[in-house]
This record gives structure tokens, C-alpha cells and sequence, in this order.
């Protein structure tokens, strides 16, 4: 009965979960391509509309870089659109039905298995704009990067504010140990990482203030960077500056997040029983 | 503070609650609208003591059944033990580790369900999940399988484990989260309220799994439930616990002793008899014509009322037939529902003390430690 000799911890099942769970209900993948081919089909005709009222190039962006950075947004908010809520497996679900019990009765840290399955549905999502990616490519809806240093950034970038998304979904997720009965300050944090990271239009149509209100805050450096190098509407020459602030921000987070982690575990509270 | 035992003492390697009290601070909103604004700025806090002072322990390879009314702490108790919660004060030791202290350590020593929450994966079939928390707890693949056909001969996995969670009943889904507490062979395992939405048939095939996994694993189980054949089919020691505080820690025989004093005797009396008091510490419960139900006098039993206590059923009897003529006569005891119906039902708290040595006594001859620790509230407490 004492323990005997233990196969190590392994963590690939773990972050497989979501994907895995994805996988056994086709109707869920069908929807997915849908729903993707859709919002690809529609952000092309609208922007290539809203260009034909103009010629040249509108707030540095022109024609193509405009439907190039709309259709990089639909495919990448892919990447954190899995569906954990139908599975009752997002954190406040957890907290709500108090199943988050078990996260802390593992020998795995609730902080590591949280990063797991985040890793796991990041990668899932990945897959999904890869192949994407190619298909927009392929029916010539989207030019390759802007050069092949702006290619190189778009790739550092990517990863960069992939961990830094993470960090930002992290501490709504987090939010929610104190915030359990406040799910609208959890929908205003969601509406403003749409907003603020260009996901629903390039954050170089909005107004200065906004740009400049944007730049204290994380959630452009999710999205808004990356696209941005990948278009060439950030030259390579500054890509270093914009890679470092993604950097900042991922570090930052990942301190504060720690940090809450600590706090959160402190005061768990199961409800009901 | 006093720390616990930590040498080879025998209980140390199950389970030891000393003095555990949780304190709850809940924000209360004040009524109407001004007072919603004032409970922003300055929130009406409300203090509950959910567990107070609460000690017992459980050896070794031994199932003990922690009982008591809803909202009486159970879950709260469990909640400490397993480490999930800080106890406000007092301490606990599992399977030698101190729960909330070393998390994750403790984890690996011990198994949870809280029956009404899962912790399978709503997507996944059941053996998925399964496979899941083999690999969390790193167990190695053979010993893996095996565990699971044990666990499948005795309750029935194979027959729905493919199905995805979410499509299970929830009495399959409660015995999926069974073998999933236990795949990683702890050897200490809390339930809390296990059985919840089994029928008849499946919970007799869960009491068979929890025996088995006691007498033969040699695991150490803390059970709460509200069903008493369960308790009665399972449960040699008892902790009734009310308030937040222990009521009694003993056998079920001493629980029936001390509460199940509400028996009832149904008599069919000459009818010139009707007007007679009854015997004293006897009273008459209902009277249809010439038939008089007795019972025994105070209410909610022997506890009840001050004086003298009650007589048992056989004086009362005897009082009965001597006082009375009597032409036709019935005796119906209760069974283990009436009793801990009487023993959540009774109003005023008997010293803890006393619960605490009859908890002692209980134990008998066990261990040093188990006995100290039943008699710790009553040298603690200055009372
Ligand atoms: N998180 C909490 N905040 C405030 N009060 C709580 C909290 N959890 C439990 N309580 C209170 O503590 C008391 C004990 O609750 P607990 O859940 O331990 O009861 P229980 O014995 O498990 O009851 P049941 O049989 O209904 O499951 C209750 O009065 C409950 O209201
Ligand atoms: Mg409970």
C-alpha cells in the first residue's frame, strides 16, 4: 500500500483532453469549418467593400493588408474558441459547480494543469489556422507576409502573444475566484480583449487616444503585433521594439498570475456540499 | 501549538482531526437599495462557524461513518481533511501528512468523491478519463489495468465506460467517479455522500466495493451519507456531529442506546381502564377507542426532557401489563432512521465531554492515540 515506485507524470493526456473531447463529437468540427468559412468569406467582402470606396491606402493599411490582417484575426480567434463551456470544463463553471474541488486533490498543481490544458487547446487551435491558413492561400484571399524578415517576426511574434493570451485569459480565468457571482465584469474583460487586440477590426482605423490608451495595455500584443509584422504595417526594422514589449507583457503577466495563483489557492472555497 | 504524534503511532497512518474548527466570513447585503450602496462601502460581514472543535480519529484499514443533519459540518470536516479547505484553528493529520499544509503530497495519498460533483471530464468516455489520472498520478500501466478489472468485477464499469460522461446516469457517473478516486490505490479514501441517486441494486453493489476496499485493501474510509441502511450495512464506528460539534463518537449500538429510546407500545386496554394515568415516565401518544398507543415520556427520547430518564421498552412493558388490563399488546422499536431522527432532533447540547469519553470508551482497546484523541475536547475545554 505504500506507494511503490511511480511511473513519472505524464502530461501529454492531460493537455489532450479538449482536443480529444472535440474530436469524438464531428458535429463540433463540422461547425468549426463552417462557421470558419463563413466569417473568412464575410471579412473578405467587407473589407474589400469598404475599400472600394476609397483609393489607397487608409490609416497605413492598404487593400490587401486591410482583408490580410481581417482574415489572420478570424483564423487565430479560432485558437482560443474551444469550446470548454459546452464540456462544463471552463474555470468558472468549476468554481460555480464547485468541481474545482479536484484540481487541488492531484498531485498536480492547479497552476501547471490549467497551463497543460491551455497548451494543449493552443496547439489543437493552432492545427486548426495552419489549415487554414494554407486554404486562404490557396484561394489567393491572402499574400504571404510582407517580406521574409516581416515572416520571421510574424512567427516570433505569434508564440509571443500566444503566451501573453494565455496570461490574459489566465487572470479572467482567475478573476473569477473573487469575482464568482460577477460574470459581467468577465464579459466586459472578454468584449475589451476583442476589442483592444484588433480582432474585431485593425486597431489602426481607431482613433489615436484609443491607440495610445491601447498601448498601456496588454491586448494588443495578443494579436494587433503579430498581424501587424506579418502585413508589414510594423517594418522589421521595429519588429525588435515590438517583439520586446510582447516579451514585457508576457513576463509581467506571468509574475501577477503567479502571484493570484497563490492567493486563489488560498482561498478556495468550495461551494455546496 | 501542540503538534500530533508523528512516531509509529498507529492512527497517524490513518486519519486524525484534533480541535478542527472553520470559521466562515460571509458579505451579507443589507435590504433595499441604500442599503446595497452601503454594503459596497462597508459590508456587512457575518461570521458561521461551520466546525467547531471537532476531534476523532480513524485507524488503519477501518470505514467510519460521519453522520449528522444537513448543514451540520460534514462536508466542511471532509473539506479540511482532504486539504482543500484551512482550518480556522485546530489540526489534522492524513495518512501522516498535515492536508492543507502539503497539498500535493496529500494527494497522493488519498482519494475524494463528493458525490454530487465529478471530477471526470464531461467530453470524455469514462475510461478516457481514466486514462487521464493514470497518467497525473503516474501509475504504471499494468497495475493500471489490473485495478480496473478489479474495480469493473465489482461494479459494473465495462458496461457503460465508453460512453462519453455526459451521457451517463448519475448513478453510473458515481460509480465511474469511485474507481476514479481510487485508481491510484490511496490508501486513505473520503466520500462524501457517495451513493447519492443509486438505486437499491447499485448501492448494495457500492457497499460491497467500500467493504471490499476496507477488509481486503486495508484502506482507511471516512463516509458521509444520509442513507442509515447503508450506515447500518457498513458503519462499525459512527461520529454523529450537529452544529459543527460532535455529539457522539461510538458504535452504532451506543447510538441506538442513547437515542433510540423512542419506542412505542401499541395496547389494546379493557375499556374501563381508559381513564387511569399512565405508569410514570410512560405517556400516551394516541388513543383510538379502547386502543392506546404509549410511548415513552419527554419529548424527542430519553435525552429529552430533564428528570428521570424514560424506562426502557421491557420495564415499560412490564409498568403496562401490571398497571393495566390489557387484551391485545404490540411492541415496535425503531429502526435506525426513528433513532438518528431523534439524535438530530434533540434541541440542547449535552456537554462534549460527555460524547468524547463515551467516544473513548467506544475505542476501547484501540489505539493510544485514537482514544487520547476522542478524549481531547473534554481536557481542552476549560467547561
Ligand atoms: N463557503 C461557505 N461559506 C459560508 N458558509 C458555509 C460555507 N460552506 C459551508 N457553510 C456553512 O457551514 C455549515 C456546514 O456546512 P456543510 O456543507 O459542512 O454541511 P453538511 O454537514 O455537509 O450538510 P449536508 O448534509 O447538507 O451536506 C452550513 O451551515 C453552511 O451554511
Ligand atoms: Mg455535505
Amino acid at each position: 500500500m505504500a506507494a511503490p515506485a511511480r511511473a513519472p507524470h505524464r502530461p501529454w493526456r492531460t493537455a489532450w483532453i479538449t482536443p480529444r473531447g472535440e474530436l469524438l463529437s464531428p458535429p463540433r468540427l463540422t461547425a468549426t469549418a463552417l462557421r470558419l468559412t463563413v466569417q473568412v468569406f464575410l471579412v473578405v467582402f467587407l473589407w474589400r467593400g469598404l475599400y472600394a470606396q476609397t483609393d489607397g491606402a487608409v490609416a497605413g493599411l492598404d487593400r490587401e493588408q486591410a482583408v490580410a490582417y481581417a482574415v489572420l484575426a478570424v483564423l487565430a480567434l479560432r485558437i482560443r474558441e474551444l469550446d470548454r463551456h459546452s464540456g462544463r470544463d471552463t474555470v468558472q463553471q468549476h468554481l460555480h459547480h464547485g468541481t474545482i474541488v479536484y484540481w487541488f486533490l492531484r498531485p498536480v498543481a492547479p497552476r501547471r494543469y490549467h497551463a497543460l490544458r491551455a497548451l494543449g487547446d493552443q496547439l489543437y487551435g493552432f492545427a486548426w489556422v495552419v489549415a487554414g491558413y494554407l486554404l486562404c492561400r490557396s484561394a489567393g484571399v491572402l499574400p504571404p507576409p510582407a517580406s521574409a524578415e516581416a515572416g520571421a517576426a510574424f512567427l516570433a511574434g505569434v508564440v509571443l502573444g500566444q503566451l501573453v493570451l494565455y496570461r490574459v485569459m489566465l487572470l479572467v480565468d482567475l478573476l473569477c475566484f473573487w469575482t464568482l457571482r460577477d460574470g459581467a465584469a468577465l464579459r466586459i474583460v472578454q468584449f475589451a480583449q476583442n476589442l483592444l487586440s484588433g480582432a474585431f477590426a485593425p486597431l489602426w482605423f481607431f482613433p489615436g487616444w484609443f491607440r495610445t490608451m491601447s498601448d498601456f495595455l496588454p491586448f494588443q500584443a495578443t494579436l494587433n503585433t503579430p498581424l501587424s509584422l506579418y502585413i508589414g504595417r510594423i517594418p522589421p526594422s521595429e519588429a525588435p521594439h515590438a517583439l520586446l514589449v510582447q516579451a514585457v507583457w508576457a513576463v509581467g503577466l506571468a509574475v501577477l498570475t503567479r502571484w493570484l495563483w497563490h492567493r486563489a489557492a488560498l482561498r478556495v472555497v468550495s461551494q455546496g456540499g | 501549538m501542540a503538534t500530533l504524534a508523528a512516531g509509529p503511532d498507529t492512527a497517524a497512518e490513518g486519519i486524525v482531526a484534533r480541535n478542527l474548527t472553520r470559521t466562515f466570513h460571509t458579505a451579507v447585503r443589507r435590504p433595499g437599495f441604500a442599503g446595497a450602496l452601503r454594503s459596497l462601502v462597508d459590508p456587512l460581514r457575518v461570521e458561521k462557524t461551520a466546525v467547531r472543535d471537532v476531534s476523532f480519529s480513524v485507524e488503519r484499514g477501518r470505514l467510519l461513518a460521519l453522520l449528522g443533519p444537513n448543514g451540520a459540518g460534514k462536508s466542511t470536516t471532509i473539506k479540511m481533511l482532504t486539504g482543500i479547505l484551512t482550518p480556522t484553528s485546530g489540526e489534522a493529520r492524513v495518512a501522516g501528512v498535515v492536508p492543507y499544509r502539503e497539498r500535493e503530497r496529500n494527494a497522493r495519498n488519498i482519494g475524494a468523491v463528493f458525490g454530487q460533483r465529478t471530477q471526470l471530464w464531461w467530453d470524455l468516455p469514462a475510461r478516457e478519463s481514466f486514462a487521464v489520472l493514470r497518467d497525473v498520478y503516474g501509475v504504471p500501466q499494468a497495475e493500471h489495468r489490473a485495478r480496473l478489472a478489479e474495480f469493473d468485477s465489482l461494479l459494473e464499469l465495462s458496461e457503460f465506460w465508453d460512453t462519453r460522461v455526459r451521457h451517463l446516469s448519475l448513478g453510473q457517473r458515481v460509480r465511474c467517479d469511485l474507481a476514479a478516486a481510487l485508481l491510484h490505490d490511496p490508501p486513505v479514501v473520503f466520500l462524501d455522500e457517495p451513493t447519492i441517486g443509486m438505486d437499491v441494486v447499485v448501492k448494495e453493489q457500492v457497499r460491497g466495493f467500500l467493504r471490499h476496499q476496507v477488509e481486503r485493501r486495508g484502506r482507511t474510509v471516512l463516509l458521509t451519507t444520509h442513507d442509515m441502511t447503508e450506515v447500518a450495512r457498513l458503519a462499525e464506528r459512527v461520529v454523529l456531529i450537529n452544529h459543527g460539534r460532535i455529539v457522539l463518537d461510538g458504535s452504532l449500538e451506543e447510538i441506538r442506546g442513547r437515542f433510540g429510546g423512542t419506542w412505542q407500545v401499541h395496547a389494546t386496554l379493557d375499556p374501563a381502564e381508559l381513564e387511569g394515568a399512565p405508569p410514570p415516565g410512560i405517556r400516551v401518544v394516541r388513543r383510538e377507542g379502547p386502543r392506546v398507543v404509549f410511548g415513552p415520556d419527554g419529548s424527542g427520547g430519553p435525552g429529552g426532557s430533564g428528570g428521570a430518564a424514560p424506562p426502557t421498552v421491557h420495564r415499560a412493558l412490564r409498568a403496562i401489563v401490571e398497571r393495566y388490563r390489557v387484551t391485545d399488546l404490540a411492541l415496535e422499536e425503531n429502526d435506525l432512521e426513528d433513532v438518528m431522527r431523534a439524535a438530530y432532533l434533540r434541541r440542547e447540547e449535552r456537554p462534549v465531554r460527555d460524547a468524547a469519553e463515551d467516544g473513548a470508551v467506544a475505542d476501547g482497546a484501540a489505539a493510544d492515540g485514537a482514544a487520547g484523541d476522542g478524549a481531547a475536547p473534554a481536557a481542552g475545554r476549560s467547561a
